[in-house]
Formats: structure tokens, sequence, C-alpha cells
């Protein structure tokens, strides 16, 4: 399985409805991968009814990029939407039904209010839970509390995620954040979910993000894809410190590759929040157990560093649109392992994308390799 | 004392949820009712200060640990003191859970009101110090 061509909007503050930035980022990819007509189209979008009013989406954005004739899925698992639907056109090339499948995902958030925007992402927690008030920075600041009490991360640890994200941002012209934070401004920000802070959290984003999959072969090479399940209740965990959603999902995706953690170059990780990249850093195995955070202050996982992390500027400043972001993780890896990453470019021939959905509920491993 | 906690436990693999639950969350079967003491540990909390439409900031909250391993969200009117491990009593007021923190004059009263009368207050505390049962209990274990 091949990734012919990738593309992207510009993340951000956008002024376009959530077809065209839909179709902006598919028409990208279709040009990039050289194939006018799939053979199949796979869309992910994690909640465009409340968002945008508009349903049926499949279908909608088939006859928006004039392929209302090829048929079209829609695909959801909260906030890794993305890269399911990644999976699912996998999964269909793999089973032999089609021989290209064109996959594009997309949110429109930024033209609502904010608390509104927090009540639609907030529908992907356990309802129960959601009934006491809890929030995705919520529970996040409960497993960041219990990162920091258990495994004696440090809030500086967990800053320097930000100001990291934040620097590689500055170099991609297609993140929502383009400008640096310090560590002082990061761990001085108001506090959200305490001891959360308001610059350890992504922002809301608008954007879209495709790719085009293909038996063909071509530059890079979809390795290994897995998927891992954990309770939506967080209540009914046993270990906040660690997803095992995570674990599994990289655990299905290094036996279908064939290779470990150790021959991965360069990763994606899901930073919605800054303590979750260090979490998931060693839930894959990329960092050894209890060793994120000090590889993090000693620039490991920075652009120059031992393994770049989140080269585009992560949740955290290339920003979260939803279901775009897990495509546009893999769009970043693919410029990457094709020497077209401008301005932040590093050695690489093996890359691992990490997509968390919901608070670590249903989340992925892809790993991409790079032809010889 | 409070009252007992509504619970619900897997005859499969004996995991206790809270509130009640028609089915375990590992297994396809029906879950038994279950009482459960309501005292445990905080496992861990936060202060929200931008909490959803319908509730005040700043909104507390903590994940509870109960003796033998449910864990439930509870509502606190305040977080000082708190540390994760610190014993609390939880308390259900029209089916929502409230965590209080429990001092030492709390645990002593707690202590001595369970103990009953006479001679079983001073077996009780006695009990209570060898057991370590305010210690914490393994985890994930019921």
């Amino acid at each position: 399985m091949w990734i012919a061509g990738a593309g992207m909007t510009r993340f951000g503050r956008r002024d376009e409805n959530l077809q065209d930035l839909i179709a902006e980022a598919a028409l990208a990819a279709m040009h990039d991968a050289g194939i006018e007509r799939p053979d199949a189209l796979v869309v992910a979008a994690m909640n465009p009814e409340e968002f945008t009013g508009e349903g049926n989406y499949g279908s909608l954005i088939a006859t928006r990029l004039g392929l209302s004739y090829v048929p079209a899925l829609r695909v959801e698992t909260a906030t890794s939407s993305g890269v399911a639907a990644v999976y699912a056109a996998f999964a269909a090339i793999a089973a032999g039904f089609h021989r290209s499948v064109l996959v594009v995902g997309g949110e429109k958030m930024t033209h609502l209010a904010t608390p509104r925007v927090s009540e639609i992402i907030g529908r992907s927690i356990d309802p129960h839970e959601k009934s006491y008030g809890t929030t995705m920075p919520a529970l996040a600041g409960l497993i960041t509390r219990a990162v920091m009490h258990r495994r004696g991360l440090s809030l500086r640890e967990i800053s320097q995620v930000a100001v990291k994200n934040h620097a590689h941002g500055v170099r991609n012209p297609f993140a929502h954040f383009q400008e640096a934070v310090t560590l002082e401004a990061v761990m001085e920000s108001r506090l959200v979910a305490d001891p959360l802070r308001l610059f350890h959290c992504c922002p809301i984003s608008d954007g879209g993000a495709a790719i085009l999959l293909t038996t063909d072969r071509r530059a890079v090479r979809v390795a290994g894809i897995g998927q891992g399940a954990d309770t939506i209740a967080v209540r009914y965990r046993t270990d906040l410190t660690s997803f095992r959603a995570t674990q599994a999902a990289a655990e299905a995706a290094y036996r279908m590759a064939g290779f470990g953690a150790a021959r991965v170059e360069v990763a994606e990780i899901h930073d919605a929040f800054a303590p979750f990249e260090l979490i998931s850093l060693e839930d894959t195995g990329l960092v050894p157990a209890g060793k994120a955070g000090r590889a993090t202050l000693d620039g490991e996982t920075a652009i120059g560093g031992r393994l770049p992390v989140n080269t585009s500027g992560g949740l955290k400043a290339r920003g979260h649109p939803l279901a775009a972001t897990g495509i546009s993780q893999i769009v970043e890896l693919f410029w990457q392992l094709t020497g077209r990453a401008d301005g932040r470019q590093v050695e690489a021939r093996v890359a691992l994308a990490q997509s968390i959905g919901g608070l670590a509920t249903n989340n992925w491993v892809t790993l991409l390799e790079a032809r010889r | 004392m409070a009252e007992q906690l509504r619970a619900s436990r897997c005859p499969r693999c004996r995991r206790l949820v809270v509130p009640p639950a028609s089915i375990c969350p590992d297994h396809p079967v029906r879950m038994v009712a279950a009482l459960l003491p309501p005292l445990g540990e905080v496992v861990s909390f936060t202060t929200l200060h931008s909490p959803p439409e319908g509730f005040r900031a700043p909104l507390h909250l903590a994940l509870v640990e109960l003796q033998g391993g449910a864990r439930l969200f509870c509502h606190g009117s305040a977080t000082e003191g708190v540390k994760i491990g610190s014993h609390v009593s939880v308390e259900a007021v029209d089916s929502v859970f409230y965590f209080s923190h429990m001092g030492f004059t709390d645990r002593a009263r707690l202590f001595w009101r369970r103990a009953g009368a006479g001679g079983e207050r001073v077996a009780a505390i006695g009990k209570s110090v060898v057991k370590g049962m305010w210690n914490r209990r393994p985890r994930g274990e019921d």
C-alpha cells in the first residue's frame, strides 16, 4: 500500500466553509498524486452536523469534488476520525475492493463561540462523567496531575513540549500558530484545569487534509497501521498515566510492519494537551519509560535532535481541526520522507504517526517507510 | 456515617463499577447489584476554571477509588489540602457524588461512630491501626 499524493489547507481561523476546506485539501492530494478519479472516497468529519448543520458528508463531498458516482463513506472515531478514514481506505484496498482511495478529513470550528465548541467536543466523553461538568481539558487536567505525581514529570518538562512545538510551527507555513513562545509564558499562562494551563492546550482550528492511497508502487509505503481501544469511561480505567489504546495500536502497527520503534526517525504525536506528547512517546516505545520529559528538555525531540517529534508544530501549533488532524500528521510525514518539508526538513526514512480519539478511547499508530 | 453507595459487580471478573451498570465494561454479561462503603482515596483531582454551562467556577472535580477498586467522579467544595492518595468520604446527594476530605479528627470520629458502643470502640480502633485500613491498597484488584 502506497501513498500516491498528499495535500492540506493552512490550518487556523479560515473564512471558507467546511466543504471548501475539504475540497482544497482533496484536490491538492489528487493533483499531487496525478490521479483524477480514485476508485473510492473516504471522508472523515467528527461532527459536521453540529458544527455546520450539514450531514450525509460522504455524498456531499463526493459531489463537491466532481466525484458524484464514486462510492463514498464517512468515518468517525471522535478526534482520531482522520486516521480511522485512512484505516477504512487501507482495509478496502487490502481486501481487493479498490486500487486507489482518496481519504480526506476536515473540521470547521472557529465560527462558533468557544463554550459551544467545547460542548460539541465534549460529546465524546462518557455521558455520566460529562454530567459532572467534565470537559476534555478537565480530564486532561486529572491525567496531568496523575502523571506528575506517579511518574515524576515536572511542569517544566510538560511546558517544554509546547515551547518546542511552537518553535517548529514557526517553520511551517501551514501551521495555525507560526510564532514562538517562551517557557515562562507557557508556565505563567492562565490555569484551565489545574495543573493544566492554557498554553498546554491545542487551539480551536479550521482546516482540511487529504492523502491518496494506491496499490501502485510510489515513493512512500504505509508499512503498518494499528488501532487500539479503551473504555469510554475514564473511571473504568486502572491507570491514568499511560494510554492502553496507544500501546495496543503501536503493537499492532509494529507487528504489521515487521519492525519496531528503534527504526523510527521522525514522528507526529497527538499533543492535544502537552503532557499527552510525553505519555504517547513512552506508550509507542519511541522513548524508554520515564525518559520522555528529560529527552524533551535535552532537545532530543526537537528538529536537529535524535528523534524529531511534531516537526509540523503538532496539534499545539499546527492546530487541531479534529478530523483533519490525523490525516495532516501523515501529510507532514509524507513530505518529510519525500524531502518536501521546506524549512523544517529532517533526515528520515521511517516515520510514525499517533492519533488519539476522545480521551484516548480509540487510538491509532501508522508507520510510513520511504522507498530506498 | 454516610450511606453505602450503590454499585454493580461483574459475576465473571468481579469488577465493581459505580454508578451501577447493566453490562460489565469487560464482558457482555449482566452485572449484579452491590453496596460499597462510601470511603476511598483520591486518584487525581482538578479545578476547572471555565466549566461548561450549568456549572459555577471554580468547579472542583476528583476521581476517587473506593475500597474494592471501583472509581467514581465526585464534586467537592474545595481541593485545598487534598492530595493524590488523600482519604475521602463520598456522599450521594440527588444521585450526584460529593467527596469530602477527611482530616485526622474526621477519621477518628468516623471510627468512633463505626465502632458502636462500649468496649467495641477500643477494639475497632486497635484493629484499624493494626490492619492499616487507611493505607493504600493494591490497585486494580477486587
